[in-house]
């Protein structure tokens, strides 16, 4: 199975096409394996106690990285629809969704950027190598994210900055209500834009079905509650993070 | 891209029944290639552009030819050839722009093999495609004939969204303007597709021009009785006046009560992916009598929206004269 298609171009040159879409099923079959293989991994490991949800109350999330998560999750499942399900089969009208969801999604990303770097912990977001050593000792505890969730969002950070940046080059050759279509690049150019586009849009499809997997799952949903209302309880605070290392009142 | 004499070795079925027709498209799928007049098969095939492992000829099948007469209107066979649609009594007697637009089709050689259905059907002209070139509508990435350096004469100037082909079809606009229907068969039975939804933009499928799915069969079209006997008007403008596709042209269908239009359809070819309607104009001409000034306020019409390319703004101005032959006619 390759990661690329080709093509002749007008001269009979062989160039890239883009990403080969046949991929795809690779990732949801990859995908759907890892999310069976944890389940069945938790399933047959002993229960801890769940911490209760009651008591005192520790902010977790502000109100308006709440409202730029789900903006964001939004604009990717948007995208994520408009761009995907076209190639398989599923045709609609699409173009003008993807771009304008597109947009979204970089608007998103910017504000995220210049608020990451201006008003929150860019440190509680950097992996460093205790961080590493979290999944083999059960006595470290993480800070306000585990490892996994670091991971995630750095990966996360990659690939979407890659379909961001690929997706804008696309956006400049069709028409939009500011400028009108060029479709003025060389045709391999095009196609690493389209290849880079597709690998990116492969590797989200791959994470993001991991993400929401991990927000769904019973001893982790209070993060996904905690992303909807902005708290966790203090007996889920202290069951899963280390206090000395979050201090929720200075970087929620 | 060569060009051969000869054609491809594919296997050649001539089903007799329907069904049978039916049967065989669903085994091959998107290898199965449906032949009727063969007017937009063998070009394809010679060129080695497309590699079907299976033609079905429908010519035997004879539930899928002639004209008949029904409760509302007329039943056209898919394969029925464009010169027994001209000369068609019932046609030319009721719907005359059908019968007017099937004979500025091509030439009296292809008139005489081709089929409605496979004029219905065929697929864009455009000369890049048609190349072989790796376009949006070959699966591609990129318009060859919307690049800067393009030769777009023949292209699109409404509706285009990646693609910009026209829409080859002279009985299409007519067709379109006469509210037709068209019937699809597949296994799982029977679609009827209104004649302006059949026709599809690329925004939504870019790879076909049609709504039918690789299951179907066309196998008839149904012109209703609404616009029997009405003033109608086709015109065709072309490089040639034989065996050439429509650079622009018009189909109208127009009602009236006491000499006012009461009703109206006016629809464009050679202009859009798909036959392209002008409701704007439509609306305009309702409640007039048709004069010369009537014919120049709705000229103004024509045109609105249009986003011309490198080399076919002279369209717009073709479109504009075009409405204004249609009414002053």
């Amino acid at each position: 199975m390759d990661l690329a298609t080709y093509k002749q171009d007008v001269w009979g040159r062989e160039v890239i096409l883009g990403a080969s879409w046949e991929l795809l099923w690779l990732v949801v079959v990859a995908a759907f394996v890892v999310i069976a293989l944890h389940a069945v991994i938790v399933a047959v490991r002993r229960r801890e106690a769940k911490p209760s949800s009651e008591g005192p109350r520790i902010p977790r999330h502000r109100g308006i990285d709440r409202i730029f998560h789900w903006v964001m999750a939004i604009s990717v499942f948007a995208l994520l629809i408009t761009g995907v399900f076209p190639i398989i089969g599923l045709e609609f009208s699409w173009l003008t969704i993807h771009w304008i969801a597109g947009l979204v999604l970089t608007a998103a990303v910017l504000f995220h950027i210049v608020r990451s770097l201006f008003w929150q912990d860019l440190k509680s977001m950097w992996i460093s190598a205790r961080d590493l050593k979290e999944p083999f000792d059960a006595t470290l505890k993480p800070g306000k994210y585990s490892v996994a969730q670091k991971g995630m969002h750095a990966a996360l950070t990659v690939f979407v900055v890659l379909v961001i940046g690929s997706g804008l080059a696309m956006f400049a050759m069709i028409d939009t209500p500011w400028w009108d279509r060029t479709n003025a690049l060389e045709e391999s150019t095009l196609g690493w834009i389209f290849l880079v586009h597709g690998l990116s849009t492969l590797a989200l499809i791959g994470l993001i079905s991991l993400h929401v997997y991990f927000g769904l799952r019973p001893e982790r949903l209070f993060y996904t509650r905690s992303m909807i209302k902005g708290w966790i309880s203090k007996d889920e605070l202290e069951a899963h993070h280390d206090p000395e290392r979050w201090a929720p009142d200075k970087s929620s | 891209m060569a060009s051969h004499d000869v054609m491809p070795d594919v296997q050649l079925y001539q089903p007799v029944e329907l069904d049978e027709a039916l049967n065989l498209l669903d085994r091959y799928g998107e290898d199965g290639w449906l032949l009727g007049g063969g007017q937009d098969t063998y070009g394809w095939l010679k060129d080695r552009a497309k590699h079907p492992a299976a033609m079905i000829d429908l010519n035997g099948v004879e539930e899928l030819s002639g004209v008949r007469e029904t409760a509302d209107g007329i039943e056209i066979g898919a394969v029925t050839t464009l010169v027994d649609v001209i000369d068609d009594p019932l046609v030319q007697r009721n719907f005359g722009l059908l019968s007017q637009a099937a004979a500025r089709v091509a030439s009296p050689q292809i008139r005489n093999v081709g089929t409605l259905g496979g004029n219905l059907v065929q697929d864009a002209r455009c000369w890049y495609y048609r190349r072989g070139l790796a376009c949006y509508r070959a699966g591609g990435n990129l318009c060859y004939a919307d690049s800067p350096q393009a030769m777009n004469r023949e292209h699109a100037l409404f509706g285009a969204s990646r693609c910009v082909a026209v829409s080859p079809s002279d009985t299409a606009t007519a067709l379109v303007a006469l509210e037709a229907t068209m019937v699809a068969r597949s296994l799982d039975g029977e679609r009827l597709i209104p004649a302006d939804e059949f026709f599809v933009a690329p925004d939504t499928h870019i790879t076909r021009m049609t709504a039918l799915e690789n299951d179907e069969i066309l196998t008839a079209v149904r012109i209703p009785a609404k616009w029997a006997g009405k003033r109608f008007y086709f015109e065709k403008v072309a490089d040639r006046n034989v065996w050439d596709f429509a650079l622009v042209s018009i189909a109208t269908a127009m009602a009236f009560e006491n000499d006012v239009v009461s009703d109206a359809r006016f629809v464009f070819g050679g202009v859009a992916c798909k036959p392209w309607r002008l409701p704007s104009v439509e609306s305009a001409i309702i409640g007039k009598a048709l004069s010369d000034e009537s014919a120049d306020a709705l000229a103004g019409l024509a045109g609105a929206g249009a986003r011309p390319l490198n080399y076919n703004h002279f369209k717009v101005l073709l479109m504009e004269n075009l409405v204004r032959r249609a009414v002053r006619a």
